[in-house]
């Protein structure tokens, strides 16, 4: 059997990792020696996928050219290809559940639904599939780095994801060819790794302020048995909020509209993060940001830094109280905090975890890495080489169902040791009653209403009886994941009864099967046939996008570029019909190049009209 | 909990005490109940059987389900408790609302306090806040005395010969106290929680 290995699928970098003779070892890229993949991907107009430096490459941003111009560049979003960042973000939530800040980052097919969809091109790409990119390019550098097959996979998640989060998580490693071998929580594969060498023992703390979310995780660490006696945390709590509360600082003079253009946005996020990268060292430093015909100039201290992230260091502190309540602990009874995540390189952040637990926290592994070598860690407890260490996870969150009156009845409280299940007794209300609804809730509220609707399913058919009469067994199991598995039996005729579970949010079965076959279709004769269509679709694309750009702004290109342009475009109109697929790809990307300047001129046009709008208002 | 002749976990309708491999007694040593827990976790935890066939994985992973849930129950003398109950067809009345007699002054007087509290202004609101602090360390001793209370019950129980019926009832008084008293202790931190926030 292949070996099994460890995946950090973090919300901005993730790593892949391996036992090597007892030892968890970070494996790097063979071509650039780098370990952390940036968990960026970009899908050009052709359908091509980048990930990590490749990808943020192409992210819309500005940069200066040779000329001193600035200029708008890299996929801006629909029609024109899209850089995706931070999808872990979305990962198994329903449109209506994405956090505000997160919902005009990108061009969204369908924000309704029970599943949000990237619109990139003609095409619509969920969560899963994108980070699945990611897990592919994880996977490859692996089997490029050691030669041999990369099939089974552990893979970290927030331990405060709930379940469509993770069951999002293994979607994605399902459509990336993998098995998922085990979902760990990631504050507890940190603890494996710190726990390894004995490195941390007794009750210990691990504080984890990644990129996007945050997890505080209390273990009981004794003879090789890491028990998990609770977990809190926020899926929207990371990194990124930091850095987007710092661009809101750095662009608070510009006009509103203009703070939110993408390549803006991007350019000044890039810029703040190297600043708060610097003054973890340093205690002040200048950031420069080019916009077209201006030139923002500030510097960031590190006491407005902190002034900055305080709020949201506060916040992760909050949790930790409440973690520590939930173990009966105190501050003063844990014997070692464990840091993890980039996030708290801050010295804010050591600061006040260190005031919290009343000691120094430990950080000597890195904690960019340390999840990943603890997801080998546990990779290697399941291949069974680890001798005697065993990891007692918890359910971050309560489950139950909804009564009569929309009350929550809570079944499995949070911060049970998992795998769990309990059995629940279901009958009819009314006489001949065929089927029982049952809407199963994930959440701490009372009212079910305010707590997350994790499945519906009906029971049934039930033979008509008396109401009252029939007894329906119902078990929801719990499995060493944190995912839910409902099990009916009849206990009258000690029948199985067959459920089908609606998830109320993520991807059917069926839907993945889809995906699936459409990836590995791909692979197959009617690839040429597949290839002709997204060649044909880009084409469609980018002659629309043309044909509207020249209409708006006859004025920002002159009659030789102009009909040079139509020329093209004309080419690759009459070329579309044919089945030339070869000269239909060559003519889209001709005329995607002979059309760059001009789109550069409308971008930079556009924001020299919203700077003066802005200038005028202000003399006004 | 373990099959004798191969060494794989076995799904069974086991009771608590039995899945933990420990008799029937309500006096627990909380250390011998870990490493009871721990040992059995050991052998038929889902991560030692990820690589066996999907039988065994599947027996593994609702034994332990059935062992996690035996040393939850066990672990909390109150949730022991009303497992013993549960094991002899009995339970705390449903609906649990009416106000044991024991304790009906206390509550009341309590009641009263929180009310005052939430009504309080400007510069009462400090004594009355003491006093409210103070109060719920008498709640918590009163618990504390309630959870020897049970520790006795438990200790006749398992001397055997007693009269059974009357060890139910007094079982059942302590544990609708205890309950009781525990959602009393819960308002009280919670106004003192809106306090704090306010």
């Amino acid at each position: 059997m292949s070996r099994i290995f460890g995946i950090d699928l973090g919300t901005t970098n993730s790593l892949i990792a391996v036992m090597d003779h007892g030892v968890p070892r970070v494996i790097s890229d063979p071509e650039t020696g780098e370990t952390l993949l940036e968990s960026v991907v970009a899908i050009a107009p052709t359908g091509e996928v980048h990930t990590g430096r490749a990808a943020i490459a192409m992210e819309p941003h500005l940069t200066v050219e040779k000329d001193g111009r600035v200029s708008a560049v890299g996929f801006s979003g629909g029609e024109f290809g899209a850089v995706i960042r931070s999808v872990k973000r979305y990962m198994g939530l329903g449109g209506g559940e994405i956090a505000p800040e997160d919902r005009n980052r990108y061009t969204f097919a369908d924000m309704s639904g029970s599943v949000v969809r990237f619109q990139i091109g003609k095409r619509a790409f969920t969560p899963p599939q994108i980070s699945a990119e990611i897990l592919v390019a994880l996977k490859r550098r692996a089997e490029r780095a050691l030669g041999e097959k990369v099939d089974r996979v552990v893979i970290t998640v927030p331990a405060y994801f709930n379940d469509g989060q993770r069951q999002a998580t293994k979607d994605a490693g399902r459509l990336a060819g993998l098995e998922v071998v085990r979902l760990v929580n990631e504050p507890t594969a940190a603890s494996l790794a710190y726990g390894l060498n004995k490195m941390a023992e007794g009750n210990v703390a691990v504080y984890d302020l990644g990129g996007g979310t945050f997890d505080i995780s209390i273990l009981s660490i004794k003879e090789g048995i890491f028990e998990v006696l609770s977990t809190n945390g926020d899926t929207h709590l990371g990194g990124d909020d930091i850095d987007s509360a710092l661009v809101d600082w750095m662009l608070e003079e510009l006009p509103e509209e203009l703070r939110h253009e993408r390549h803006v946005w991007n350019s000044a996020r890039l810029a703040v993060e190297e600043a708060k990268k610097r003054l973890s060292g340093a205690d002040e430093f200048e950031i420069k940001l080019e916009l077209p015909g201006h030139l923002i100039r500030k510097s960031l201290t590190r006491g407005e830094l902190e002034r900055i992230a305080a709020p949201f260091v506060a916040r992760s502190l909050k949790r930790c109280e409440m973690a520590l309540a939930d173990a009966g602990l105190a501050g003063a009874d844990v014997q070692a905090v464990v840091l993890v995540g980039g996030a708290t390189r801050m010295p804010l952040v050591r600061r006040r975890v260190a005031e919290l637990f009343g000691r120094e926290p430990l950080c000597s592994l890195n904690p960019d890495e340390v999840v990943a070598l603890g997801a080998a860690v546990q990779a290697g407890v399941l291949m069974g080489t680890q001798g005697d260490m065993l990891l007692l996870d918890v359910v971050p969150l309560s489950l139950g169902i909804e009564t009569m009156g929309g009350v929550m009845e809570r079944l499995i409280h949070r911060n049970t040791t998992i795998p769990t299940s309990v059995t629940e007794n279901f009958t009819t209300a009314v006489d001949s009653q065929t089927h029982v609804d049952i809407h199963v809730l994930q959440g701490e509220r009372e009212l079910a209403r305010d707590c997350r609707s994790l499945a519906r399913f009906k029971l049934g058919p039930i033979e008509p009886q008396p109401a009252g009469l029939p007894r329906i067994a119902v078990t929801f199991l719990i499995d060493a994941n944190g995912i839910l598995n409902v099990s009916a039996r009849d206990e009258r005729t000690g029948r199985e009864h067959s459920i089908d579970v609606k998830p109320s949010y993520g991807l059917t079965d069926e839907e993945i099967e889809r995906m699936l076959e459409e990836a590995i279709d791909l692979g197959e004769q009617d690839l040429e046939q597949r290839l002709l269509i997204v060649a044909r679709n880009d084409a469609e694309q980018i002659l629309g996008a043309l044909r509207k750009q020249l209409g708006e702004f006859p004025e920002l290109i002159e009659g030789g570029e102009r009909a040079r342009l139509e020329e093209a475009a004309e080419r690759l109109d009459a070329a579309r019909k044919t089945e030339d697929r070869e000269l239909i790809s060559r003519l889209v990307e001709e005329l995607n190049e002979l059309s760059t300047p001009f789109a550069g001129r409308i971008m930079d046009f556009a924001i020299k009209q919203a700077l003066e709008k802005k200038s005028v208002e202000e003399v006004s | 909990m373990i099959c004798e002749s191969c060494g794989a976990p076995v799904g069974a309708d086991l009771d608590c005490f039995a899945a933990l491999g420990l008799p029937r007694k309500l006096v627990l040593d909380p250390a011998a109940l870990e490493r009871a827990y721990h040992e059995l976790s050991r052998r038929i935890h889902p991560d030692r059987f990820a690589q066996a066939s999907a039988r065994a994985r599947d027996a593994s992973l609702r034994s332990t389900a059935l062992l996690t849930r035996s040393y939850r129950t066990l672990r909390d003398p109150v949730a022991r408790g009303l497992y013993w109950l549960e094991l002899r067809g009995e339970k705390l009345a449903e609906n649990n609302k009416s106000v044991p007699s024991e304790l009906a002054e206390l509550v009341f007087e309590v009641q009263d306090e929180l009310a005052e509290l939430r009504g309080a202004r400007g510069s009462e609101i400090q004594a009355l806040r003491d006093r409210t602090v103070a109060r719920r360390g008498e709640l918590e001793s009163a618990m504390n005395d309630l959870r020897e209370r049970l520790a006795r019950n438990f200790e006749r129980w398992d001397n055997a010969d007693h009269d059974a019926k009357g060890l139910v009832a007094d079982l059942k008084a302590i544990l609708s106290q205890i309950a009781y008293l525990r959602t009393l202790i819960r308002d009280v931190d919670r106004e003192l929680e809106n306090l704090k926030a306010a």
